[in-house]
């Protein structure tokens, strides 16, 4: 190890006690490790004094405009709530299944081997149930259904604001402590 | 004015979907992030190009950071990648990056600063001029252990090597560095008389 080697370790502190007290001693005693040290100390406070290159202006702007885009063109897939696609085809489920059981209960499984079609559908009047009680009944169910979603948005929207309020409150206090 | 919150509690906001807090945290790291990049591109372009990159592949991978580092260790391994990646395109692009072509885009960068008499031009300007003279890695370790105020251990982190490859790299890169500066200065001092 050369001298310059030393000294380097020396001034960034990597060298073990031994060798930092064999080294203050040198400094101190030669002549020429003292001149070097000195050197090599106004050489170590011109590096840290290096400043940092400052980029465009719209550096911030532009990184968060490329994130707001790949955000955008996320496939409507992966950008859907899983729950309403669960949601729909639980309905689907449902409704398919319930159409199933009416068209399967409507057969005369009675009227099997006898002549003409082994059985007869009779589809069910579907209009006698949009009378004007299911209709209100119906719409009832919306609003109610409505009122309770639009409610847990305003919640959430809420329960966000509170949280951007303490966390500058936080901030203001820490600020002016 | 930037927040005041640490770079782990903007990286919990931003994983809640906060996306103002990661647009905190590029402000915090940018000067650094892009200063790292300048030490790889020779143009301020190539090197707003690495560091806008750097900090989208940082937030996409935000969720993986696991804190046991610090960010900002974490983001520097993410710049020094993106701009080896960078430059072995870069060499790709150009067919081969010779010595002589490189020797020209450093005089053509530093050309740049010759707006200014030579009597104006602080010790702080041959400084950056031998900088940029230096190799990539070189000018890397210097940055990140003055500027970036990284440890042996972080910056062995941040490079994937040993923290005494590190400490051997580190003063190579001075001796060097110094060689250059002092290079410079007697050039100037010739032109001078």
């Amino acid at each position: 190890m050369n001298i310059e080697e030393k000294l380097w370790n020396y001034i960034d502190g990597a060298c073990t006690p031994e060798e930092q007290q064999a080294i203050s001693r040198l400094i101190e005693q030669d002549e020429v490790y003292r001149r070097k040290y000195q050197e090599l100390l106004q050489l170590n406070q011109e590096f840290a004094g290096i400043e940092l290159d400052e980029p465009p202006m719209a550096f911030t702007y532009n990184v968060m405009e490329t994130i707001r885009a790949e955000h955008a063109q996320n496939p409507l897939k992966a950008a859907i709530d899983k729950r309403i696609i669960r949601g729909i085809s639980i309905f689907f489920g449902f409704t398919i299944s319930v159409l199933l059981i009416i068209a399967l209960s409507s057969i005369h499984w009675s009227a099997m081997g006898s002549a003409g079609p082994a059985f007869k559908f009779t589809m069910p009047n579907i209009a006698q149930y949009f009378t004007g009680n299911f209709m209100k009944g119906f719409m009832f169910f919306d609003v109610v259904l409505a009122l309770f979603l639009f409610d847990g948005y305003l919640r959430k929207k809420t329960a966000t604001k509170a949280q951007i309020s303490v966390q500058s409150g936080r901030q203001q206090t820490e600020h002016h402590d | 004015m930037q927040s005041k919150l640490t770079d782990s509690e903007l990286i919990e906001q931003t994983l809640a979907g906060n996306q103002a807090a990661y647009a905190d945290l590029v402000k915090r790291h940018q000067r650094f992030v892009f200063t790292l990049a300048l030490r790889f591109a020779k143009t301020r372009e190539d090197a707003e190009e690495i560091a806008q990159d750097c900090f989208i592949k940082a937030y996409r991978s935000l969720a993986s950071f696991q804190g046991g580092s610090k960010f900002s260790t974490w983001l520097y391994s993410i710049v020094y990648t993106t701009a080896m990646t960078f430059l072995r395109k870069k060499r790709v692009d150009t067919d081969s990056i010779d010595d002589e072509a490189t020797y020209i885009q450093l005089q053509n960068r530093t050309d740049g600063y010759d707006v200014n008499d030579a009597e104006n031009r602080s010790r702080s300007y041959y400084l950056n001029q031998a900088i940029a003279q230096l190799l990539p890695d070189d000018a890397t370790i210097i940055t990140l252990f003055y500027q970036g105020e990284q440890s042996l251990d972080e910056i062995g982190q941040t490079l994937g090597i040993e923290p005494n490859t590190v400490k051997v790299k580190l003063f190579r890169a001075r001796q060097r560095l110094k060689e250059k500066l002092e290079r410079n200065l007697k050039h100037e001092v010739k032109e001078l008389i």
